[in-house]
């Protein structure tokens, strides 16, 4: 459809401004997400710590923290006993991380295991989404084994720069990258990684429309640029990775996504997850100004669930955590009141990043990114 | 997500009441004292898994652990631990190969939008270094859902790897005349004609290609991803390169075609043009009042932008030495 078709299609309704945001029914289901999830998510098993990253970031990002503060500590020890720490002798050095859930068997971790499981490991997008959620909560990460956790980060990337999620093989691709640059920003090292086979791993994604793929070849996708650039700019070379007719193509790419709310790639429907993968990335870009923010609120809006609360991909579909979180991470980047402001970089609210800059401080490093 | 209902069989018998298993000692999910975002799994589910990290932490490399990984595949087939560990099984037990693929087939039909089994077909076929089913199997998930991410990787591991590509570009012709706004099939005609290009595209590759868009975009010009094709296909040798290309556009434009692709091309061309030679200020002028038309009337969604192009090509305009003449 074309954009001038779609506009009129969707033609904004005079009160479309009046669509009222139920904060408060988000704040149940965030609340509902962290206790127990009904049956038909069984298929979460193995990443339970990816849905209390969205439910807590979700809530800190609507100011409501205070609402599990009196779980707060039981789940800083919860996330806590999913660190795969190395045991006495080190054998499983290069599966260090967290793992998502109790799934493979192993017991709690309560300092170093005697001898490690033999099929236990950290998972990347979980080491990333642990981390992110002890910062948001207000942890020190203290207790985190950061140089076990960088080792095992080593260990996954590919001879071609990309990175596995884990060691016992899976596919490799953008998506890693982004995580690995997370984790090695927020424990500021880098150990052995080589940032510049990154940066060609993400050249060789630039594709012939401007967009970047998960792979090279693939087909541009709003989620693999977010976390091309995401990662460049945790890298900090975001300025340096791309020439200026690159960035040019890649901003007006992304630019072009927005149809209301916003795609993931041409002629695809809109989905609220690529209001804040799209919108975070033009963010970075510098071009989020050009945004008709009031469309993509409006479409943001209009997946709201006004019953049991939570976000949809579209309207009248069901809510799951992910789409609730990143379309208020869209609500955000739009600037929609009543939502803290979030990190583009790092998809935690500022408030989280400003934690974690002290933390950086008491560790006497720095970065320059924080804002 | 596992609704039980529909896929119970009325005979199951849940592990801890078959003999077989009596030496097993399940091994529960343990989250100490504390269990956030739990799930209230099925009894089968629970059972299923309890025998399945028993088996696991021994590392028992036995025939019924292999039947065992099914189930659990069949309950969740995102538990990558459960994928690997069948991996291990088929090499230690010297499993039958082919008959891997034949089940991952029918795990994908089921889930094919599912990380991990794509990633498991891709082992196996790397393993057995056979190729012979993987097209049709792409093309079976794709005629279901054309723009299938993880079919498209696959089918393009597949090509690049065994260097297969006869009868690709038919395929993709095919896709584009079901539906020619599938931008993976675009993608995917790019992909092909790029890898079996050396440097830079042959002339005669090229006319091809530019005669195939055009056609495309005549038939749709509001289709973003064939203007998208052209640029691509326009980029090595610059947009201003061939004289009917422009022709093209202005005949699109005085048939009354204000596609915002044709709009936003024809200010691209514009705006190169002007580059060129400071003869060119009338390119310029129109670039803008283009920019304006679509900031007003055809791309409103992204105003902001075209009046900021419009803005920006103002200013160099006026910067022009030859403005004053």
């Amino acid at each position: 459809m074309a954009a001038s078709e779609c506009v009129e299609l969707h033609g904004r309704r005079d009160d479309d401004d009046e669509v009222i945001f139920l904060k408060d029914k988000c704040i149940r289901y965030f609340k509902r997400c962290l206790q127990v999830l009904p049956e038909r998510f069984s298929s979460l098993d193995v990443t339970r710590l990816t849905v209390a990253f969205f439910a807590i970031s979700g809530l800190d990002l609507l100011d409501a923290i205070d609402a599990i503060k009196d779980e707060k500590e039981k789940i800083i020890e919860w996330i806590y006993s999913y660190q795969v720490l190395p045991d006495k002798i080190e054998s499983n050095r290069s599966r260090c991380g967290f793992r998502g859930s109790s799934a493979v068997g192993a017991p709690p971790s309560m300092g170093k295991p005697e001898n490690a499981h033999p099929y236990d490991s950290g998972h990347i997008a979980m080491t990333y989404s642990a981390l992110s959620t002890l910062l948001v909560l207000g942890d020190d990460l203290s207790r985190v084994d950061k140089k076990a956790i960088i080792q095992g980060v080593e260990a996954l990337q590919q001879p071609d720069g990309s990175f596995c999620p884990l060691i016992d093989g899976a596919e490799k691709d953008m998506r890693f990258i982004y995580c690995a640059a997370c984790i090695c920003y927020i424990l500021q090292d880098w150990g052995e990684i080589d940032k510049e086979k990154i940066v060609k791993f993400i050249q060789k994604c630039i594709n012939y429309d401007g967009g970047i793929a998960q792979v090279p070849g693939a087909e541009s996708h709003g989620g693999s640029i977010f976390c091309a650039v995401a990662a460049l700019s945790l890298i900090d070379q975001l300025q340096t990775a791309f020439s200026p007719s690159q960035i040019n193509k890649l901003r007006w790419w992304c630019l072009k996504r927005q149809d209301s709310g916003f795609q993931g790639r041409p002629n695809k429907p809109v989905d609220t997850c690529y209001s804040f993968w799209v919108g975070a990335s033009l963010t970075l870009l510098d071009y989020y100004h050009f945004v008709d923010t009031q469309q993509n609120i409006a479409f943001i809006l209009s997946t709201q669930d006004d019953i049991a609360g939570g976000l949809a991909k579209w309207p009248d579909v069901v809510p799951d955590p992910l789409h609730t979180y990143l379309g208020i991470g869209g609500l955000s980047l739009a600037g929609k009141e009543g939502v803290l402001p979030i990190h583009p970089g790092l998809n935690i609210s500022k408030r989280a990043v400003d934690h974690l800059k002290h933390i950086h401080n008491q560790w006497g490093v720095a970065s320059n990114i924080y804002s | 997500m596992n609704q039980d209902t529909p896929f119970e069989e009325s005979n199951w018998v849940l592990y801890k009441d078959r003999p077989s298993w009596r030496d097993i000692e399940p091994l529960s999910q343990n989250d100490g004292s504390s269990a956030i975002v739990q799930i209230a799994y099925s009894e089968k589910f629970r059972d299923v898994f309890d025998y399945f990290r028993a088996v696991l932490f021994k590392d028992e490399k036995s025939e019924r652990s292999f039947k065992l990984t099914e189930d659990a595949i069949s309950l969740n087939p995102s538990n990558y631990t459960v994928w690997y560990f069948r991996r291990v099984l088929l090499q230690a037990l010297k499993k039958d190969l082919h008959k891997e693929l034949i089940y991952v087939q029918s795990i994908i039909e089921d889930n094919p939008k599912n990380y991990q089994v794509w990633h498991h077909r891709q082992v196996i076929v790397d393993w057995l270094r056979d190729t012979s089913e993987e097209k049709q199997l792409t093309e079976a998930v794709l005629k279901v859902d054309p723009k299938n991410y993880h079919a498209w990787q696959h089918r393009q591991w597949v090509l690049e790897e065994f260097g297969i590509w006869e009868g690709e570009i038919e395929f993709v012709e095919q896709l584009l005349e079901d539906d020619i706004r599938n931008n993976s099939a675009w993608n995917h005609r790019w992909f092909c004609i790029s890898r079996t290009s050396s440097g830079e595209l042959m002339e005669d590759v090229l006319m091809k290609e530019l005669k195939y868009v055009l056609d495309c975009i005549k038939k749709v010009p509001s289709n973003e991803s064939s203007w998208n094709y052209l640029h691509g296909i326009l980029e090595e040798r610059g947009l201003t390169k061939y004289p009917f290309i422009w022709e093209f556009c202005e005949e699109l434009y005085s048939e009354g075609c204000r596609s915002p692709y044709l709009l936003a091309f024809m200010v691209d061309y514009l705006e190169a043009k002007g580059e060129e030679s400071s003869d060119n200020l009338l390119s310029v002028q129109r670039a803008i009042e283009i920019c304006n038309a679509l900031a007003i009337q055809h791309d409103k969604i992204r105003a902001e932008y075209w009046k900021f192009m419009a803005r920006n090509l103002g200013k160099k305009y006026e910067a022009s030495p030859n403005c004053s003449d």
